[in-house]
């Protein structure tokens, strides 16, 4: 059990990759509020203001909270309106309740002074927009469990965590045979998670007299080799395939004769080869652009990489799996193995 | 001959682009004629072709072999021949399409440093000369060369292409439907 104390002290983190939306700041609106003085008349209040300022796009905003301050005599307090619903929003922060209500029918017994307080504009979509968030206003949440947990690190178990480990291995191993060659030190490996099987091992091949052959370029041609297909042969040892299984299961069969909805450029007859499909890759360093787009129209169901690139498009530069407007969208994780993925940019040739 | 090559990219003439577009049409409509995609693609070097593509993605079972990806292998197999630095050709080949290149094509494009890109149609879905995302302008200083893309040329008749390939293939295309399984 040589294995034991390297997967004890794994000293990576497993960390998704996630939209703009999913992990921009709070943007912050300016909005007036007002103690309630009297809280029999709270729910009078929230049905007139509702009426008045009835904050559009804002259905998360609560519009009451209980007072931070435990000391003061009122306990709660209401959100009156936003600074932009005013006539004639300057930028006066000192405005009396009359001057809020001046052309609206409210009554405004049971209402202290006002206020100015900034609230969230936009619903949180993760646990920590929602901590962030509630620190200005009380917003609803919609928790997705799943990736509250996925962001503490915690979404995969101690052995899913080692097998991740062995496929990042598998590519790095990959990634060196290919600086051995003359090659970027980058690998990738196309797995099969049902079977844990690996269909495809490549590296960068771009020194080796087509620019373009990029490891993710090479491996998703490898899996197409594996189906019977390809359109380039690799004659370094460091890029394989395995060979197709004996049974290919239903399911695969199934999704290589999807038939075509006008795809435009991608479109050749009423058969897709979607061929990667449900399989996941390990790279070791995060895609560029071409690669990730080539990863949307090869239907990939996972990426892992282990480090972050510069011009990279799963979280870098672009989020090409989160991007409207496409229609295949992946999930992607970062961190795997990542000082090792590292340390192969300072190799030295 | 050689000599264009060398230094500075020279943009073609509007006669010399409207006349390439021409063959590109051509190809797409004679690709329409027999059955397939109406895509036509050329990568031009000072008045001679040098890559002409069509999609690939069934004989290959490789989601990625688009009609530009073909063509630029096309280019890279004639600097191998011609005993050409592709570093150097390719800073002066002019693609010719008439469907937007995809977000992944253009990628390619400009790690290769093509540097201009004419147009027909939009591609709406994965288009990356300006629909869906702008690979060609974006700062990406890591990613080849930036390059100039033209859209919009003859681009009705591109789609209008397209429709009618839809119209025969596509069977979720609303005509009466004869199935046989
Ligand atoms: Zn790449
Ligand atoms: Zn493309």
């Amino acid at each position: 059990r040589r294995r034991d104390a390297d997967t004890d002290h794994v000293s990576w983190d497993v960390l998704p990759v996630l939209s703009s939306e999913q992990c921009q700041d709070t943007q912050l609106l300016d909005a007036y509020a007002a103690p309630i003085t009297n809280k029999r008349e709270t729910s009078r209040l929230v049905r007139e203001l509702t009426t008045v300022y009835p904050m559009p796009g804002l259905q998360h905003i609560k519009r009451v909270r209980a007072c931070k301050d435990p000391g003061s005599p009122h306990p709660l307090e209401i959100l009156v309106c936003l600074v932009r619903d005013l006539p004639d929003a300057g930028d006066e922060r000192k405005v009396s309740i009359s001057q809020l209500l001046s052309s609206a029918k409210v009554d405004m017994s049971g209402l202290g002074d006002p206020f100015f307080v900034k609230i969230p504009a936009c619903p949180p979509l993760t646990r920590p927009q929602f901590e962030l968030a509630s620190k200005h206003w009380p917003t609803s949440f919609h928790e997705d469990k799943q990736l509250t947990v996925a962001l503490q690190g915690q979404l995969f178990t101690h052995g899913q965590k080692a097998k991740m480990q062995e496929f990042m291995e598998t590519a790095i191993a990959a990634a060196k045979a290919g600086l051995q060659e003359g090659m970027e030190p980058i690998g990738a490996v196309i797995v099969d998670p049902q079977t844990e099987r690996i269909i495809a091992v490549g590296h960068d091949c771009r020194h080796g007299g087509h620019p373009l052959h990029h490891a993710v370029m090479v491996c998703i041609d490898l899996v197409a080799h594996a189906h019977g297909g390809g359109a380039h042969q690799y004659k370094y040892a460091g890029c394989w395939f395995s060979e197709p299984s004996p049974a290919p299961s239903l399911k695969k069969s199934n999704l290589l004769n999807l038939e075509v909805k006008g795809d435009f450029n991608e479109l050749g007859s009423k058969i897709l080869p979607y061929i990667c499909t449900g399989y996941d890759l390990y790279v070791t360093q995060e895609p560029c652009v071409m690669c990730a787009m080539a990863l949307v129209h090869s239907r990939i169901g996972r990426v892992f990489y282990g480090t972050a690139s510069a011009d990279g498009a799963l979280g870098s530069k672009y989020k090409i799996h989160t991007q409207k407007g496409l229609n295949h969208h992946f999930e992607v994780f970062k961190g795997v193995l990542k000082q090792q993925c590292e340390d192969l940019r300072n190799m030295p040739f | 001959m050689g000599s264009e090559s060398e230094g500075e990219f020279h943009r073609p003439s509007p006669e010399d682009i409207e006349s390439w577009m021409q063959k590109a049409f051509d190809m797409a409509r004679e690709a329409l004629e027999k059955g397939e995609v109406p895509v036509g693609c050329l990568m031009v070097n000072s008045n001679q072709v040098l890559g002409k593509g069509s999609n690939e993605v069934n004989e290959t079972k490789n989601a990625t072999r688009h009609a530009e990806m073909v063509a630029l292998d096309q280019v890279l197999e004639w600097c191998q021949r011609e005993g050409r630095d592709y570093r150097e050709v390719l800073p002066h080949t002019v693609l010719y399409v008439t469907v937007e290149p995809c977000i992944m094509c253009a990628g390619a494009l400009r790690l290769l440093h093509v540097p201009l890109v004419v147009y027909g149609c939009k591609n709406e879905r994965f288009g990356g000369c300006g629909s869906v995302l702008d690979i060609p302008g974006d700062e990406l200083s890591g990613t080849g060369t930036a390059f100039e893309s033209v859209p919009g040329f003859r681009a009705e008749e591109a789609v209008e292409m397209l429709k009618t390939f839809y119209r025969q293939d596509n069977p979720n295309a609303p005509k009466p439907k004869v199935r046989k399984d």
